[in-house]
């Protein structure tokens, strides 16, 4: 109906008559920008309230109560009560050497594991680019399913790979004379590390190669007419041009590194030790959970936060400055 | 013009949220509905709870209990608990163990219902009474128990000709005995945490105490010492297998023969049977090794308690309903056959449920062995207020002890130092 009426409308109007009066314009304006200005708002709104409500507010609150500190007395059978101390939670977190002991253990860990990380990702992405690949859908698919494996479950079955009674690696290596001892204390965080590799290259992969899909042919023709080896588009034409993606996909890892916690989780159990419950930040901060302090949870929260936020917007200046040179 | 609206909009949102939030808060739980019945939230996790409740609500027609499972305790379930009591919405009734029931008390969490409740002291073991109480105060009714005993592979034993352990210094000879037939064997895997209380528990190597209003806490004194030398005596000679214990290694080595004891409570009947289905009619049951077999002790792991959460507006039948949940015999019944609780009210302890032969412990009746330790357990052991915290900063230590890069004595030392410093970190008073 709606489509069919401004045709019979235009049939019928006579061609003789003026053109009948256009909306009464002049009166509009009043009203017209306020609806236009609000519309928006409207669209935005149930993301607005979910952004506030699920997302701002947590924050506010968890940095808010990290400036309380949890003050008990006598026994403590009591509800704590909670004491405006703004500086007592996070003067005692960089006190506490078990929890500048994770920060240092992620950034050790970030510092490695994201590099070799992402050089897996992007040769993977860049060998499936090649023109002479076969098997590309096969080589995407199967580098990416270990993604779709969820955290918890990917650990438990490397934690099965690793365990001193049932590892097959080991049992492979027995005979050569020769164990991995994946659970040595020195060892640990690298065996943490081949995990999330695994997990995490072929979906960095995905979008490094997604990125390679965007250069236009005729450069790369170009390229080739200009007698450039395949390594040296690779070098030259394709790295560069995906710098971005490479940019992004650090910055997701290195914020990934800071938050580790899944695997070293599900591996303490198994680990005789080697990984102790405040291994990671987040792990120290669930302990502060566990022992009932919540504000001693939240600035170490803060403080991570902080941290990684520090890092990437660093990371990012640094990159992007290296790009216009 | 467009601030206005910005405004309004903002207006509207905190509304929102403001709503979203008194939805949140109010809490209806406990307060009598408009018929005049009792409306009670039950939060656990424990097999067969779901038909206990539905039991009672058919026997008692002036209550209506609504029974919700939630995660087990230390898997999450605890927390939620927790945060509920927190944001004021939390059931009037919660399955809580008894070694987190201090710690529980110490956040605030617990109502005391002793007006209700003191009277039906007498109907409990006194070990598990003191395990729901703290001074004079009463938080709820206890379940269930974890009299310890030894569960013994005894096709491995019989093979050796080794009888069950009834001391441990037999029970190193038998570890020996065992490494020697076979270097794939131990007599036994690393115990853990609330496991390993239950070693020092037999010993009533106490971890913590209440002094007038300080705690006292000592788990590195002679006694600890004394159960920790042992162990470690063990784990130096390498007669320790490294399969920690819930581990599928654990399972595999129970069923193939290569763990040959678990000394642990009844309950562990439960988890032997259903994850080492292959060592089905190879398992027995024996009396806990003793330290001096003139005086047996025997200790405790595990155990929870019907608890009453803060907040909650009617802990008369609440308590009721606790009540009823520990004592009624047809309920209980059906506990100890889907859960292997084993009753912490005495005059359930002659429940037929408890005089079956079990074909999986090769026809014995294993009952008995626990219904002779559970009036051998110390009633003097205390939970600390913090028992998360300690559990996990003494499974740090134990851990590497266990697996022989450090010493269990320090593993303890180490938990009682961290322990006593997050203690007056929140101005808990403690005791030297």
């Amino acid at each position: 109906m709606s489509h069919a009426s401004p045709r019979a409308h235009l049939r019928a109007r006579p061609p003789a008559e003026p053109p009948p009066a256009r909306p009464p314009r002049p009166t509009a304006p009043a009203k017209a920008p306020r609806r236009r200005a609000r519309t928006p708002l409207l669209f935005c709104a149930p993301f607005l309230l979910l952004f506030a409500g699920m997302y701002l507010a947590p924050i506010v609150y968890a940095a808010v109560s990290s400036l309380y500190a949890v003050r008990r007395s006598g026994l403590g059978l009591t509800a704590p009560t909670r004491v405006f101390d703004p500086l007592a939670n996070y003067a005692r977190a960089f006190q506490d050497s078990a929890f500048t002991g994770s920060l240092g253990r992620v950034a050790l860990f970030g510092l490695v594991q994201v590099p070799v990380m992402l050089g897996l990702a992007l040769g993977l992405a860049l060998l499936i680019d090649a023109k002479s690949a076969r098997g590309k859908g096969f080589f995407r698919l199967s580098s990416f399913v270990p993604y779709a494996v969820p955290g918890v479950s990917a650990a438990l079955i490397w934690s099965f790979m690793y365990s001193t009674q049932s590892s097959p690696v080991n049992r492979l290596l027995g005979p050569l004379g020769f164990t991995v001892p994946f659970f040595d204390e020195d060892l640990v965080l690298w065996s943490v590390a081949n995990i999330v590799t695994w997990s995490w290259a072929g979906y960095n992969m995905i979008i490094i190669y997604a990125a390679l899909q965007s250069i236009p042919a005729e450069v790369l023709e170009a390229a080739r007419m200009d007698g450039a080896s395949a390594l040296r588009i690779a070098w030259s034409v394709k790295i560069p041009a995906v710098r971005g993606a490479l940019v992004l996909t650090a910055v997701f890892s290195v914020i990934g590194s800071a938050q580790l916690f899944n695997e070293p989780a599900v591996l303490q159990p198994v680990s005789a030790g080697a990984i102790p419950s405040t291994y990671t930040p987040i792990m120290s901060a669930q302990s502060a959970v566990a022992a009932g302090n919540y504000p001693y949870a939240a600035a170490q929260s803060v403080v991570l936060a902080l941290l990684v936020g520090a890092v990437s917007f660093t990371f990012f200046k640094l990159t992007s400055r290296g790009g216009s040179a | 013009m467009n601030l206005t609206n910005a405004r309004r909009a903002g207006a509207c949102g905190v509304l929102v949220l403001a709503l979203a939030a008194a939805g949140c808060s109010q809490s209806t739980e406990g307060k009598p509905a408009a018929s005049g019945k009792a409306s009670i939230t039950f939060w656990g996790w424990a097999p067969g709870y779901a038909d206990a409740v539905k039991a009672f609500n058919a026997s008692h027609p002036d209550s209506q209990v609504t029974y919700q499972a939630v995660q087990p305790g230390a898997k999450g379930g605890y927390q939620k608990m927790l945060n509920a009591v927190k944001a004021g919405n939390a059931p009037c009734l919660a399955q809580v163990g008894y070694e987190t029931l201090p710690s529980f008390a110490a956040q605030g969490a617990l109502e005391n219902v002793a007006e209700h409740a003191a009277a039906s002291k007498g109907d409990f073991q006194e070990a598990a009474w003191k395990s729901v109480t703290l001074g004079d105060q009463v938080f709820g009714a206890p379940v269930d128990t974890g009299p310890m005993a030894l569960f013994y592979n005894k096709k491995v034993f019989d093979s050796l000709k080794l009888q069950p352990p009834a001391t441990w210094a037999e029970y190193r000879t038998a570890a020996e005995r065992i490494h020697a037939s076979d270097p794939d064997r131990y007599i036994s895997s690393p115990y853990l945490n609330y496991d390993y209380a239950g070693l020092a528990w037999q010993t009533d190597a106490e971890w913590f105490g209440v002094q007038g209003d300080s705690w006292k806490v000592s788990m590195a004194s002679a006694e600890n010492r004394k159960v920790a030398d042992y162990w470690q005596g063990l784990v130096d000679d390498k007669l320790i297998s490294g399969a920690p214990m819930y581990d599928q290694a654990w399972y595999t080595g129970l069923g193939n023969g290569d763990i040959a004891t678990v000394v642990g409570a009844v309950w562990q009947a439960g988890v032997i049977k259903g994850g080492a289905k292959d060592g089905a009619g190879q398992w027995a049951v024996a009396p806990m090794p003793q330290w001096d077999a003139s005086a047996p002790r025997v200790g405790n792991a595990g155990g929870s308690a019907t608890a009453v959460l803060k907040g909650c507006g009617d802990a008369k039948a609440a308590w009721e309903f606790a009540h009823w949940l520990s004592t009624d015999r047809a309920t209980y019944g059906a506990l100890v056959d889907k859960a292997a609780l084993y009753p912490a009210a005495k005059k359930l302890l002659d429940l037929p449920q408890l005089r079956k032969p079990d074909p999986y412990f090769g026809g014995q009746n294993i009952y008995p062995v626990f219904a002779d330790a559970a009036p051998k357990v110390g009633s003097e052991w205390t939970w600390g207020p913090l028992m998360t915290k300690t559990a996990a900063d003494l499974d740090d230590g134990l851990g590497k002890a266990w697996a022989g890069k450090s010493t269990i004595a320090g593993a303890l030392r180490t938990a009682q130092d961290q322990t006593l410093a997050e203690m007056r970190k929140q101005g808990l008073r403690t005791a030297e």
